[in-house]
């Protein structure tokens, strides 16, 4: 028996080396460069140096605030989105469902710099779609890029298009799995649909939305490429800067790898520490 | 309590036809059971009565109102799924009010219903679990119990036991039937198992590829089948179909020889034209209608391949000397030793060569 599991695990050795070196030890090694001042060689430990300064740097605060402002308002809006699309997918008067499941699915696969190539243009001030259309019903243009309200928006608009179709494929798995005969059950109890929806469909797909729910803060507390390239590098001003730009610009542009350490670790702790409260608030009542 | 008519009624999906004309009377307060093998329409024929699935044809009356265009929930009836459909994240009391609160029914009146049906099935002491955590006989009592909650006056059932192992289905079998004396509802009950369908039924209507085959009480079923479909469904082991020709009339009926046994011969008495000597038929023989040599028409011989010992009964498996299958019921004291053995025919039924009933 012994043997055999040295077998297995020689067998997986290669996985388990390349794993080791550029998954494990990246994650150990940036926990202990967060403790080092890195602006100047050699670096040098000095615990206080990055995470004395983060408590203390506007830079971060605005950063924290504006992925905080963006997940508070982002995600609940589009997980509602989504679930509205997956209902409708699931509807039986769907016709040619493949196809519209193929459609809400393409964003996903679609490249970052096409995407964002495309949301510049249709956003910009004097030729884009979005500002002839708000024209022809009568409103006045937005200069999306230069205003960080109309900014922020944005942000949110192209990331919840990017990813509503993705989280309604989801959902829409999920209440493929309920059976049939439940709800039929339900019509011959004469239960109206609406209230099948909220009280059968919903309880039922919570552990699916959670999950969603889960992946999107996740995904939100790492964004970095739309506030990259659709509002360029976190503009107007840093009104765009979220935690993911913070630390690039830390990391990549100023090379003080410490510091960009230590946002890395906030931004993982941030994301737990909100899916833990997330999980509890939805345990399922003993 | 209600009557429930079916009047012509078919159903199509797209273009392919699944029930084809069905007329069912269902008297009030009477307990029917639809069987046939798998796929003959039984489900289908059931839902449309329950509304959940369209008709493509015909009428069905409940209580002698049509209902073709009634809501499902407005028809009178509930239905027990095969497979349970209970709310998973309900508890058991939830499941069984579950209807009854989202129509705003007075809380007292919910509360007296749900006590009633726990009582009658025995699972007040499981009210608060949910549906995980019973097992499959309660979980089908808490399906009986949502639908004795709506009060309605047709229940239907969709194999309701055939989630269930061997003892517990005779033992909820037993309880379905006290339900139905002690509720005195009109009960539509659908199965593929022709012992459930003898012993629940009031009356049987057997299908077949969305045809109905024949409607009767269970004994006239076994007794006088129409046909050999009937004849063959109808009855445990199946009863016996032997090949052979009419060879011609005598005083008592019309004179048949069993195919390779030049000897016997059976004779059946016939109201109705006999078919030309020569003609192929079949005569079919219940394995509690072999008897000893002598005792009735046609003694012949037959190779036993198995013997299987029930008890106080034996069946025998054996081949005919032209090669078809039967199986022969004896007291068990009356096995014989050796590997051939002689029977004779207490009672035969006689089919045409398309399956249909001579008499
Ligand atoms: N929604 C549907 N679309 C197309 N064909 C269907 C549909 N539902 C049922 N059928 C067909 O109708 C026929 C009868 O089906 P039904 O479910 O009534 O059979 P059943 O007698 O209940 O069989 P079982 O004993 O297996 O439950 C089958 O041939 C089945 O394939
Ligand atoms: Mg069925």
């Amino acid at each position: 028996m012994r043997n055999r599991n040295a077998t297995a695990y020689r067998f997986l050795t290669p996985y388990l080396l390349i794993f080791a070196i550029f998954w494990v030890w990246p994650i150990i090694s940036s926990f202990l460069i967060s403790f080092q001042a890195t602006r100047t060689v050699p670096w040098r430990f000095a615990p206080g140096f990055n995470w004395g300064r983060l408590i203390g740097d506007p830079a971060f605060f605005n950063a924290l605030k504006n992925t905080l402002l963006i997940l508070v308002i982002q995600v609940p809006v589009m997980i509602a989105l989504a679930m509205v699309m997956a209902v409708l997918l699931n509807s039986p008067l769907l016709k040619a469902r493949g196809l519209y499941r193929f459609a809400f699915f393409a964003p996903v696969v679609v490249g970052e710099v096409a995407y964002s190539a495309v949301f510049r243009l249709m956003f910009s001030l004097d030729f884009g779609i979005v500002n002839k259309l708000l024209n022809s019903i009568g409103l006045p243009k937005v200069d999306w890029f230069s205003n960080v309200t109309p900014a922020m928006a944005l942000i949110m608009i192209a990331v919840t298009w990017r990813w509503a179709g993705y989280n309604a494929i989801i959902l829409l798995a999920g209440m493929q799995s309920i059976p049939d005969d439940v709800y039929e059950a339900a019509t011959l109890d004469r239960v109206s649909k609406l209230k099948q929806f909220f009280y059968i469909t919903l309880p039922l797909l919570k552990p699916v939305i959670v999950f969603c729910a889960v992946l999107s803060i996740i995904g939100t507390m790492q964004l970095f490429t739309e506030p990259f390239l659709i509002t360029e590098r976190g503009g107007p001003g840093g009104g765009t800067e979220t935690l993911g730009l913070l630390l690039y610009r830390q990391g990549f542009r100023s090379l003080n790898f410490g510091y960009a350490s230590a946002v890395a670790y906030t931004m993982a702790g941030l994301a737990i520490a909100i899916t833990l409260v997330q999980l509890w608030l939805t345990r399922e009542p003993k | 309590m209600a009557t429930v008519t079916l009047t012509n009624v078919a159903k199509r999906f797209g273009a392919f036809e699944v029930v084809h004309g069905a007329n069912i009377d269902i008297a009030d307060g009477e307990f029917v059971v639809f069987v046939g093998p798998s796929g003959c329409g039984k489900s289908t024929l059931l839902r449309m009565i329950a509304g959940l699935e369209d008709i493509s044809g015909g009428e069905i009356a409940i209580g002698g109102k049509v209902v073709n265009d009634v809501e499902p929930a407005d028809r009178g009836i509930a239905m027990v799924f095969q497979s349970y459909a209970l709310y998973p994240h309900m508890s058991v009391e939830q499941n069984l009010s579950f209807g009854l609160r989202m129509t705003g029914n007075p809380k007292a009146d919910t509360e007296r219903r749900v006590n009633r049906a726990a009582e009658i099935l025995r699972i007040s002491e499981l009210m608060e679990r949910r549906p995980k955590k019973l097992s499959g006989g309660q979980r089908q009592r808490v399906a009986i119990g949502r639908a004795i909650v709506r009060e309605p006056q047709v229940f239907l059932f969709d194999e309701p036991l055939s989630n269930l192992d061997a003892e517990l289905r005779v033992q909820m079998r037993v309880e379905i039937s006290r339900l139905h004396k002690e509720l005195g509802a009109t009960m539509v009950y659908v199965t593929h198992d022709q012992t459930e369908a003898m012993t629940l039924a009031d009356r049987i209507v057997v299908l077949r590829a969305g045809h109905i085959e024949q409607i009767g009480r269970p004994l006239e079923l076994y007794d006088n089948p129409d046909n050999i479909f009937v004849a063959g469904f109808v009855g445990s082991p199946k009863m016996n179909f032997i090949k052979a020709h009419i060879v011609g009339r005598d005083a008592k009926g019309v004179v048949v020889e069993l195919a390779g046994e030049e000897k016997a011969r059976v004779v059946q008495p016939l109201t109705g034209v006999a078919p030309e000597p020569g003609s192929k038929v079949i005569v079919g023989v219940r394995p509690e209608h072999f008897g000893v040599a002598g005792e009735g028409d046609a003694d012949l011989t037959v190779a036993i391949d198995v013997v299987e010992h029930l008890g106080g009964t034996s069946f025998l498996y054996a081949r005919t000397a032209h090669g078809d299958d039967v199986v022969i019921q004896r007291d068990a004291a009356k096995v014989p030793e050796t590997s051939n053995v002689t029977v004779s025919i207490r009672k035969s039924y006689l089919f045409d060569e398309k399956g249909m009933r001579l008499r």
